[in-house]
C-alpha cells in the first residue's frame, strides 16, 4: 500500500471518527447529569439535519444565494433547534420518569426516536427518499498522488475540533460548566449548594442535542446525502463509542469515536477476509475491549464525571 | 345501527326494482376482496408505497368501470420488509376466505418467506416487485406467479451490454441483503463468461452510511467501471462518495437504483448512470402513457417508483382474471397459470409453467439530463455524448 | 413496590375474579376479532372505558385483592381464557398464529425477565439468542433426524452455549457497560449470519413441519367433526411451554434463588459481604434465560417454517426488552400482558397502514408517561398467598 493511500483511509477515518466522537459526547452528557441512555438520540440527529435542510430550501426560495450565509444559517437553526427539542424532550419525557425504573427512560426514548424518524418519513415532502445535501462549502481537491483532500472535509474536520474544543471549555471554565459537573457529581449535595437542578439538566439536553445537530448537518455537508434512517446506526454506534471510551468523561467520548472510526476502516481494508465483515469485526473488538477495560478506556473515577 | 342499515337495504332494493336510480346497479354488484402486501414502513417504504398507490389505481380504474362485473375492494398490509411479518400477513391474508387473489411482496426475502404459505392455504398470487429466482422457480406450486423478471435475466444483459461498451474491468459494490448478494452472484457470474473481470468485491450492510473506505481501496484497484448491488439509498451514498475521493470508474447499477430519487439525490453527479430493467419502458407503450397520466390525475403522495407499473399490471391482470372466471381461487388459480401474450403496460405477460412471467424483455436505461432515458433513445447510444472514462 | 392487602375476609366472594378473567378473554376475542377501523378503535375505547369503570368502582382493587390471595384463580383463569379463545377461533389460522407467537414471546421474555428483571443483569441481544435457537432447530430438523422435542431443547441449550461466550464479559461489566457487550453481540449476530452463506445466507432457511410421536403440527386435524386449524397444535405446545416457563419463573422468585438475584441486583457490595457468589449468580440467569429464549425461537422458527437473519435485528432485540418495560420490570404477568399488546397491537394498526408505527410509538409513550413504573408493576414477594401475619 503507498503512502497516498494510507493517508487516505486515515482521512477518511478521522472524518468518521469526528462524527462518532461528537454523537458520542451527548451520550456522556446525558449520562452524567441523569444516568439516563437517551436512546432517541441519533434520531434528534436526523431531525436537525432536516431542520438544516428546510432551512437551506426557504434561504434559497428567498433568495439568499451567498454560501457562507447558508451554512451560517442552517448550523444556527439545526443547532438551536434541536437544543429546544432536547430540553422539551428533558423536560417533559425524561424527568417526568425520575423516580421510575432507571430503563424505562430507554423504552420512552425510543419510542419517541421511532415517532420522530416516522414523521420525517411521512410528514418531510417526500422524506422516505434519499435528499441530496447542497454543497454550501469549497469544493477544491488537494490531489497528491493516489490522495485526495477536498477542502470541504478539512474545514467541518476543523470545524468540528473547535466544537469539541469549545465543549471543553464550556465544561470546564464556565459556571454552567461547573454547574454540570456538580450535578453529574452529586445531585443532592449540588441541589443544597443551590444550583437549579432542573435548568442544569435541561441544559445539558440543549446542549448535548445541539451538538448532535452539529453532527447532523456536518454529515450532510460531508456525504451530500441525507434520509430519514442515517441517525439509527450513528446512534448506536455513538452510544458504544461513548461507553467504550468510558462514561467517565467527554474525552473518553471523543476517543471511543476516533476508535470506532479506526475499527471499522481496518475491517474493511487491511483484514484477510471479505470487507463485509467489518461490522463483525468492529464490535467483536468492542466485545474484547470491554472485557479487557470493564469501564471502558478512560476508567470512570467515582469522584468525577462529564 | 341494523336498523339505519336495514332502511337502507330495503331502500336500495326497492331503487333496483322500480329501476329509477342508475347508480343502484352498482350497488348491487358483488364484492370482492384482493389483497396488495409490500413493505409500508421502514427503510424501502418508497417502493412499497409506490406499489400500492399503483396497485389501488388499478382497482379505483376497474371499480369506475361500468362494465366491471364485480366491485371490488383492495385490502393493504404492511409486511416491513421483514420474513416473519411476511409470513404474518400473508397468513392473515390467506386464510380470510373473502380474499380472492394477491398482488404481493417488494423484498425477495420476504416473498420467498411465504410461498409455502400461500400454498398450504391455496392463495394464488401474483409477486410484482421480488427478483430472486427461487420464488418461482424453488418449487412446483400452482398457486406463485411473477410478473417482473428474476435477477438473472437483467444481470446477462448488465454483463454482455458492459463488456460492449468497453469497461472489463470491474469492482463490485453490493449490499448484503438477499438482493444484492444475488446480483452480485449473477453479475459477477455472467461478466467472467462475457470476458470481463472483477478486481474486488464488497459487501455493505444496508443501512451503512459511509463508504470512504471501501471505495478508497476501490481507487486504488483503478477499475474502469463500478458495479452496483443495492437500492437507491445507498446507491447514492456511494456514487456521491466516489465523486469526493475522485474515482472515474464508471457507476453501473441495478433496477434498485431505477427511481427519480436516485438522480434528485445526486443531481449532476447522476449523469451517464446505467440502470436495467425487466418489462418494457413503460411510457413508450400505450397503456403506459395512461397509467403515467392516471396515475398523476389521481394525485398521490408519493411516485409510483420502479416497480409501480409492475404492481399496476399485475393488480390489472387478475382483476382481469377475476372477471373472466369469477371470484374463485382455484378457477383464478388454474387461469392465472394459462396466462399468454397479454397485453400491459410493461409489455407483453407469459406465464411459463413455474408462474414465472417469461418474456420480461430487459430494458437498458441510462442517466441523460436528469432522466431516465432508454439506452436506444439517449444520445450516448448515438455516439452523440460518451460514456464517461 | 407497593404492598398490596395480601389478606381477604372471608366474607368476600370471588366474583370480581371471575368476572375479571371472564371480561378480559372476551375482550381477548372481540379485539383479534374486529377488522375494520371502527371496529379496532370502538374495542379499544370500550377496554379502556371497562377498565377505567372497574377501577373506579372498586372491581379492579377487589380482583387484585382476591388474585393475590388465591393466585390459582388467576392461573387457571388464565389458562381457561387461552383455552376459551382457542375454541372460538379453532378454525381460524390467523388469529391462532397470532396468539401462539403471544405465548411464544411470552416465554422469550420471561427468560429475559430472570436476566433482566431478577439478577439485573442486561441483555440487548434477546432476539440474537432467539436467532440462536431458532437456527439450530433449523439446521438439526433439516440434517438430521433427531426427534424434534430434543431438538426443541437443543435449540435452547445452544442458546445458553452461545451465551456462555458473552458471560465473562457480562460478568466484567455493569449496567450501561454491559449493555454495549450484548448490542455488539447483537449486531455482530445478525450481519454475520447475512455475510456468512452457510446458514442461508440473507435469503434465510426453510424448516418442515414440528413432528412430535409421529404428529405432524402442520396438518389441519379434526375433531368430534370439528374442523381445527393445524396452529391450534403450535398454540397448545406454545401455551404448555408458556405455563411451564411461568411456573418456573414464579417458583424462582419465591425461592432463595429469587431473594438471592434480588439482593444481587439491588446491591451488588452487600449482597458480596453476605457471601452471596455474585458472578455464580449472574452467569446461572444469564444462561437460565437465555435457554428459555432459545427454546421460545426454536419453535418460532418451526412455525412460521422459515427463517432468515433479519428477524433478528437489534430492533427486534430492543422491542423484548420493550415487553419487559412496559410490563413492569420483574412481574411475570406484566410480561404476559405487554407480550399480548406489543404482538398484537401493531398488527391491528395494520389498518392505517404506513401510519401504524407512529401511532404505536406514541401510545407507548403515553402509557409510560401515565404508569412510569410500566402496566403491571412488580409487588412484594408474596411467599404464601393468602396468609397473613395477624391471625384473624
Amino acid at each position: 500500500m503507498d503512502a497516498g493511500l494510507l493517508a487516505q483511509f486515515v482521512a477518511n477515518g478521522l472524518m468518521l471518527g469526528m462524527m462518532y466522537a461528537l454523537v458520542a459526547v451527548g451520550f456522556t452528557l446525558f449520562f452524567g447529569v441523569l444516568d439516563v441512555i437517551k436512546f432517541s438520540h441519533g434520531d434528534v440527529l436526523t431531525v436537525g439535519t432536516f431542520a438544516g435542510f428546510s432551512t437551506f430550501l426557504g434561504l434559497k426560495a428567498i433568495g439568499v444565494a451567498n454560501p457562507w450565509v447558508q451554512v451560517a444559517a442552517v448550523m444556527l437553526i439545526a443547532c438551536g433547534a434541536m437544543a429546544i427539542l432536547g430540553a422539551l424532550i428533558a423536560r417533559y419525557l425524561v424527568m417526568p420518569l425520575k423516580g421510575a425504573p432507571a430503563l424505562n427512560v430507554l423504552l420512552i426514548t425510543l419510542m419517541l426516536g421511532t415517532v420522530l424518524r416516522e414523521s420525517v418519513r411521512l410528514f418531510f415532502p417526500d422524506g422516505a427518499n434519499p435528499k441530496p445535501f447542497p454543497k454550501l462549502l469549497p469544493t477544491d481537491a488537494l490531489a497528491l498522488g493516489s490522495f485526495t483532500l477536498r477542502l470541504d472535509s478539512a474545514i467541518l474536520f476543523v470545524a468540528g475540533l473547535a466544537v469539541i474544543v469549545a465543549i471543553h471549555l464550556l465544561i470546564n471554565r464556565t459556571k454552567l460548566g461547573l454547574a454540570i459537573r456538580a450535578v453529574a457529581q452529586d445531585e443532592e449535595t449540588a441541589k443544597i449548594m443551590g444550583i437549579n437542578f432542573t435548568l442544569i439538566v435541561l441544559a445539558t439536553f440543549a446542549l448535548g442535542s445541539a451538538v448532535a445537530a452539529f453532527a447532523g448537518v456536518m454529515n450532510g455537508l460531508y456525504y451530500n446525502e441525507i434520509n430519514f434512517g442515517m441517525g439509527l446506526l450513528l446512534g448506536v454506534i455513538g452510544f458504544s463509542a461513548a461507553i467504550i471510551g468510558g462514561l467517565g468523561n467527554i474525552y473518553g467520548a471523543i476517543l471511543g469515536g476516533f476508535l470506532f472510526a479506526a475499527l471499522q476502516t481496518v475491517g474493511a481494508v487491511a483484514l484477510p477476509f471479505a470487507s463485509a465483515y467489518k461490522d463483525v469485526f468492529a464490535f467483536a473488538v468492542v466485545i474484547v475491549l470491554m472485557t479487557i477495560w470493564p469501564t471502558g478506556l478512560i476508567a470512570e473515577k467515582t469522584s468525577e464525571r462529564v | 345501527m341494523n336498523l339505519i342499515r336495514t332502511t337502507l337495504a330495503a331502500l336500495a332494493a326497492a331503487a333496483v326494482m322500480t329501476g329509477v336510480a342508475p347508480g343502484a346497479a352498482e350497488a348491487a354488484k358483488q364484492k370482492v376482496k384482493v389483497v396488495f402486501i409490500g413493505p409500508l414502513t421502514g427503510g424501502v417504504s418508497v417502493n412499497g408505497l409506490g406499489g400500492r398507490n399503483s396497485a389501488d389505481l388499478a382497482v379505483k380504474l376497474r371499480n369506475a368501470d361500468p362494465k366491471a362485473k364485480y366491485e371490488y375492494e383492495m385490502v393493504v398490509l404492511d409486511d416491513e420488509c421483514k420474513p416473519n411479518i411476511g409470513v404474518q400477513v400473508a397468513t392473515k391474508a390467506a386464510s380470510d376466505k373473502a380474499i380472492i387473489v394477491g398482488v404481493t411482496h417488494y423484498c425477495s426475502v420476504v416473498a420467498i418467506s411465504t410461498v409455502d404459505t400461500y400454498n398450504k392455504f391455496e392463495l394464488p398470487v401474483v409477486v410484482w416487485g421480488a427478483v430472486l429466482p427461487e420464488i418461482t422457480y424453488g418449487h412446483t406450486y400452482k398457486e406463485i406467479n411473477r410478473i417482473n423478471g428474476t435477477m438473472i435475466d437483467q444481470n446477462a444483459v448488465n454483463a454482455k451490454f458492459s463488456v460492449g461498451q468497453g469497461f472489463k474491468k470491474f469492482a463490485v459494490i453490493h449490499d448484503t441483503t438477499d438482493y444484492g448478494k444475488g446480483h452480485n452472484k449473477y453479475f459477477s457470474e455472467n461478466l467472467v463468461k462475457n470476458g470481463g473481470q472483477i478486481l474486488g468485491t464488497f459487501g455493505v450492510t444496508a443501512d451503512q452510511q459511509d463508504f470512504n473506505a471501501e471505495l478508497t481501496k476501490i481507487k486504488s484497484l483503478n477499475a474502469e467501471a463500478l458495479y452496483f448491488g443495492g437500492l437507491t439509498p445507498i446507491g447514492v451514498r456511494v456514487r456521491s462518495q466516489m465523486d469526493k475521493l475522485g474515482i472515474k470508474a464508471h457507476f453501473i447499477g441495478t433496477s434498485g437504483i431505477m427511481s427519480d430519487a436516485f438522480i434528485e439525490g445526486l443531481g449532476p453527479l447522476a449523469e451517464g448512470a446505467l440502470a436495467f430493467r425487466e418489462g418494457a419502458p413503460v411510457d413508450k407503450l400505450p397503456g403506459g402513457k395512461f397509467f403515467t397520466e392516471k396515475y398523476t390525475a389521481a394525485k398521490y403522495g408519493e411516485a409510483p417508483e420502479a416497480y409501480g407499473p409492475f404492481a399496476f399490471a399485475a393488480m390489472t391482470l387478475v382483476l382481469d382474471t377475476i372477471e373472466k372466471v369469477g371470484p374463485d381461487r382455484k378457477k383464478v388459480r388454474d387461469e392465472l397459470r394459462k396466462t399468454k401474450d397479454r397485453d400491459s403496460i410493461v409489455g407483453p405477460i407469459t406465464f411459463d409453467d413455474h408462474g414465472q412471467n417469461t418474456v420480461a424483455a430487459i430494458t437498458k436505461y441510462v442517466v441523460q439530463d436528469k432522466k431516465w432515458v432508454v439506452w436506444e433513445d439517449s444520445e450516448y447510444a448515438s455516439g452523440k455524448r460518451k460514456l464517461a472514462n | 413496590m407497593a404492598p398490596v392487602p395480601s389478606s381477604i375476609s372471608p366474607s368476600d366472594t370471588a366474583w370480581p375474579a371471575f368476572v375479571a378473567i371472564a371480561a378480559a378473554t372476551l375482550f381477548t376475542v372481540v379485539f383479534m376479532w374486529a377488522e375494520t377501523e371502527a371496529h379496532v378503535f370502538a374495542v379499544i375505547a370500550a377496554g379502556a372505558a371497562c377498565a377505567w369503570a372497574a377501577r373506579r368502582f372498586g372491581v379492579y382493587a377487589r380482583a387484585a385483592r382476591i388474585f393475590a390471595a388465591r393466585e390459582q384463580v388467576l392461573d387457571w383463569g388464565a389458562i381457561a381464557g387461552m383455552l376459551m379463545l382457542l375454541a372460538a377461533f379453532h378454525e381460524e389460522h390467523f388469529p391462532l398464529l397470532m396468539t401462539a407467537t403471544v405465548l411464544l414471546y411470552i416465554v422469550a421474555c420471561l427468560g429475559l425477565n430472570i436476566q433482566f428483571g431478577y439478577a439485573g443483569v442486561l441483555n440487548f441481544a434477546a432476539a440474537a439468542f432467539f436467532g440462536v435457537g431458532g437456527y439450530t432447530a433449523a439446521v438439526l430438523v433439516r440434517h438430521t433426524a433427531i426427534p424434534h422435542p430434543i431438538v426443541l431443547l437443543i435449540g435452547g441449550a445452544m442458546a445458553a452455549l452461545i451465551g456462555l461466550f458473552l458471560v465473562l464479559p457480562v460478568l466484567r461489566t455493569r449496567g450501561h457497560y454491559s449493555a454495549v457487550i450484548t448490542i455488539a453481540f447483537a449486531i455482530l449476530f445478525r450481519t454475520f449470519l447475512e455475510v456468512n452463506d452457510t446458514l442461508g445466507g440473507p435469503q434465510g432457511l426453510k424448516l418442515p413441519a414440528l413432528q412430535v410421536f409421529g404428529w405432524n403440527f402442520n396438518r389441519n386435524f379434526e375433531i368430534a367433526g370439528i374442523g381445527l386449524s393445524f396452529y391450534v397444535n403450535y398454540v397448545l405446545l406454545a401455551l404448555a411451554l408458556a405455563a411451564v416457563a411461568f411456573a418456573l419463573t414464579r417458583r424462582l422468585e419465591r425461592s432463595w434463588i429469587g431473594l438471592t438475584l434480588d439482593a444481587v441486583r439491588l446491591d451488588e457490595t452487600a449482597a458480596a459481604c453476605f457471601g452471596v457468589h455474585l458472578a455464580r449468580w449472574k452467569a446461572l440467569s444469564f444462561t437460565f434465560g437465555n435457554f428459555m429464549i432459545g427454546v421460545a425461537g426454536a419453535v418460532y422458527a418451526l412455525m412460521l417454517g422459515f427463517i432468515a437473519p433479519s428477524n433478528f435485528t437489534f430492533g427486534d432485540s430492543l422491542i423484548m426488552v420493550s415487553i419487559i418495560l412496559l410490563g413492569g420490570i420483574g412481574n411475570p404477568w406484566g410480561v404476559v400482558l405487554a407480550s399480548a399488546i406489543v404482538v398484537v397491537l401493531p398488527e391491528k394498526l395494520q389498518l392505517i397502514q404506513e401510519y401504524r408505527f407512529i401511532l404505536y410509538a406514541t401510545m407507548v409513550i403515553l402509557v409510560l408517561l401515565f404508569r412510569p413504573e410500566g402496566l403491571l408493576p412488580r409487588r412484594l414477594r408474596v411467599y404464601f398467598p393468602g396468609w397473613s401475619p395477624s391471625p384473624k
